[in-house]
């Protein structure tokens, strides 16, 4: 994908999360992106390693800035949950160059959207580590996943990790069946 | 006799270039003065000073000093800082050494900050501690050479011509990495008994250590909060170091600002809306967190984005393609501590006297200052019509008076930390873009430049002038 699709595409994402009710957060964006990359095999290609409070994507954090610089995101400080990224005013103009690709993913970002616009930080949390392990041991059974889970963030137990696992398990099949 | 390597010889030179007196107890300072007590050996001294003009001293302890004698530490002797910046400010010729020595100093300070047990007002802060307290000693080794390591991958000229310059998938934090596992480094790393996967974790950071060469790395809020301390975007020591250094020497007043205060106030918080650690800022230190980030705004434009500076490095990047090997450095270790600015200088010299060397036209350009010139530069008018308009100019300019006429540049800043944790007078935390109205309000770094040859500059000009509105129009950018 090239880096304007990929834009069109976050700025799209972005506007739905809003619509959905999240606060539209960098930690939201980042969780979501990669729910969008992971879970429905959007191919916005950003690195993502495991980081303090699950997957995290510098590129994205890179190209985010980048809309910025573009005058395509807003930054509005609010409370408590710090500054929300919101399309700007440039962002419909040039979301409107780039319809096809939009509207190719826009039931994934649908899908994204309604799944974890209200989640919170711990729950996007949750979400995001169990969708890494998963894609990371696609063939491990689901107490392996969990024990990887309480391994890499010990404050999730195994009972909220292998909860969260069957919730990823039913977003992907959902992804993957015809809409 | 041949003193063994590293070992010093009283009154003569160590092999990093120590000048060791027989002094009685007596302190010593020359310009890389060292502190030792009489008849002992002053690699027995347990601390070294060194001076520096941005932190006075720069203390070290003998396992650091080994490091520091080290053959890749030594090589950024020769390195300079600001690669070619020296031919627009001349005093800029520092190098990445004297900068590695005060990334070091600076990430000792910030570890005892943010480690204080008085300074850990936050649950957060006191929960990550509590688990590491009692390796706080190894730790701060581990910070502190993890800053005096990070630049030694760089290759001749610093970032100049990394990305052209290396093969696929390499960059300079990837070479880092190599010569910190290579067997030189693994035998000091094991004598003073350090781990070098450690070193090379918090001197790369997450964001370089993660993706590029171990994809599943992964790290837990102490190791992140700890490279934070060398890498952070917002407050990371290479970024304060930098900013205070070059605008040092290259003569411009505007990156300075008051780490001092800076540094006495960073605290381990909670980043905005999470309980996830970071490093963030006690409310009486905003206004130098407001400095650092403006000193970082006006060097990025005025200074490491000047449109004079990236044209030199533009032919720079000319001359060495045709000079080195395949068009690119080697990424092998030797090869790699071989190579600095000096063989690289020396060959340009020779190159723009001799016609018939290929590097022979841009090393010319660079030795009479027959650079190309600025035609077109970025901005917010022409933005609004066409967020493509560099790209537009160069375009069409290439089309008209030739490809190999024109150059053009383009960065955006990659990070842009205006948003971090701050510890409000009655203990609660927030964000500072709810604190401080001139953060909300610093742009992010963008630039994009159209260079033209000096030669047919003039019809340019008087083309562009005539045709800008209608270039930049042209459509562009939507999809097919």
């Amino acid at each position: 994908m090239k880096q304007a699709e990929r834009q069109a595409v976050l700025l799209s994402l972005i506007a739905r999360l809003r619509e959905r009710g999240s606060w539209c957060g960098e930690t939201h964006i980042q969780k979501d992106t990669f729910f969008l990359q992971e879970g429905c095999d959007v191919p916005v290609e950003f690195n993502y390693i495991m980081y303090k409070h699950g997957p995290y994507s510098f590129d994205l954090n890179d190209e985010l800035t980048a809309m910025r610089a573009d005058g395509l995101l807003t930054v509005v400080p609010a409370e408590p949950y710090g500054a929300h990224l919101y399309p700007s005013e440039m962002a419909p103009t040039f979301l409107a160059r780039f319809r096809n690709t939009v509207g190719r993913h826009a039931a994934a970002v649908e899908r994204v959207a309604r799944h974890m616009a209200t989640k919170n930080v711990k729950e996007l949390e949750r979400s995001a580590t169990a969708l890494y392990v998963l894609r990371s041991q696609p063939a491990a059974t689901t107490d392996v996943l969990a024990a990887e889970i309480n391994r890499l963030k010990p404050h999730m137990s195994i009972a909220e990790a292998t909860v969260a696992l069957a919730e990823v398990r039913q977003f992907i099949d959902l992804a993957q069946s015809p809409a | 006799m041949k003193p063994a390597p590293g070992v010093p010889v009283v009154g003569g030179k160590s092999r990093a270039g120590f000048r060791l007196m027989p002094i009685r107890g007596e302190r010593i300072f020359g310009s890389f003065g060292v502190l030792r007590r009489a008849g002992v050996g002053a690699m027995s001294k347990p601390l070294h000073e060194i001076r520096d003009p941005i932190h006075n001293f720069i203390r070290l302890e003998t396992p650091e000093r080994k490091v520091l004698d080290s053959r890749p530490f030594q090589r950024l002797r020769h390195v300079h800082q600001l690669a070619m910046a020296y031919l627009l400010y001349p005093g800029a010729t520092h190098r990445r050494f004297e900068h590695s020595l005060g990334v070091m100093e600076l990430a000792g300070r910030v570890f005892d900050v943010v480690t204080n047990p008085n300074y850990s007002d936050h649950e957060v802060a006191r929960n990550l501690l509590r688990s590491y307290q009692s390796d706080f000693g190894y730790w701060r080794r581990v910070v502190r050479l993890a800053a005096l390591c990070h630049d030694i991958g760089h290759l001749p000229f610093s970032h100049a011509a990394e990305k052209e310059l290396l093969p696929e998938g390499w960059d300079h934090e990837r070479i880092t990495d190599d010569l910190l596992r290579s067997d030189e480094m693994t035998r000091l790393f094991k004598d003073i008994k350090v781990n070098p996967d450690d070193v090379a974790k918090l001197a790369l950071g997450p964001k370089k250590f993660g993706p590029k060469k171990h994809r599943e790395a992964t790290f837990d809020p102490w190791e992140a909060i700890l490279s934070e301390i060398i890498v952070g975007d917002a407050f990371g020591v290479d970024r304060i170091d930098y900013l205070l250094r070059d605008s040092y020497h290259a003569g411009v007043s505007y990156g300075r600002f008051d780490h001092f205060r800076l540094i006495d106030t960073l605290r381990i918080l909670p980043k905005p809306g999470s309980d996830e650690p970071a490093l963030g800022i006690e409310s009486g230190g905003v206004h130098a967190a407001e400095a650092l980030l403006l000193a970082r705004y006006f060097m990025y434009s005025q200074v490491y984005f000047h449109h004079t500076r990236r044209i030199y490095d533009i032919h720079l990047t000319e001359f060495l393609k045709r000079w080195l090997p395949g068009g690119k450095f080697a990424t092998d270790i030797e090869s790699h501590l071989r190579m600095t600015d000096n063989e690289v200088l020396a060959e340009m010299r020779a190159a723009a006297e001799d016609p018939a060397h290929r590097g022979h036209e841009p090393a010319r350009r660079i030795a009479r200052r027959e650079h190309f010139r600025l035609l077109y530069q970025r901005n917010p008018d022409d933005q609004g019509v066409n967020l493509k308009s560099a790209e537009m100019i160069h375009a069409h300019a290439a089309s008209r008076f030739g490809a190999e006429s024109v150059r053009s540049f383009r960065y955006t800043e990659t990070s842009n930390p205006i948003e971090f944790p701050v510890l409000m007078p009655d203990g609660r935390t927030g964000s500072s873009l709810n604190t401080s109205e001139v953060l909300r309000r610093i742009p992010v770094v963008s630039v994009e430049y159209v260079f033209i040859d000096p030669a047919k500059r003039a019809d340019a000009e008087k083309w562009l002038g005539g045709n800008r509105a209608e270039l930049i129009r042209t459509p562009e950018g939507a999809e097919k």
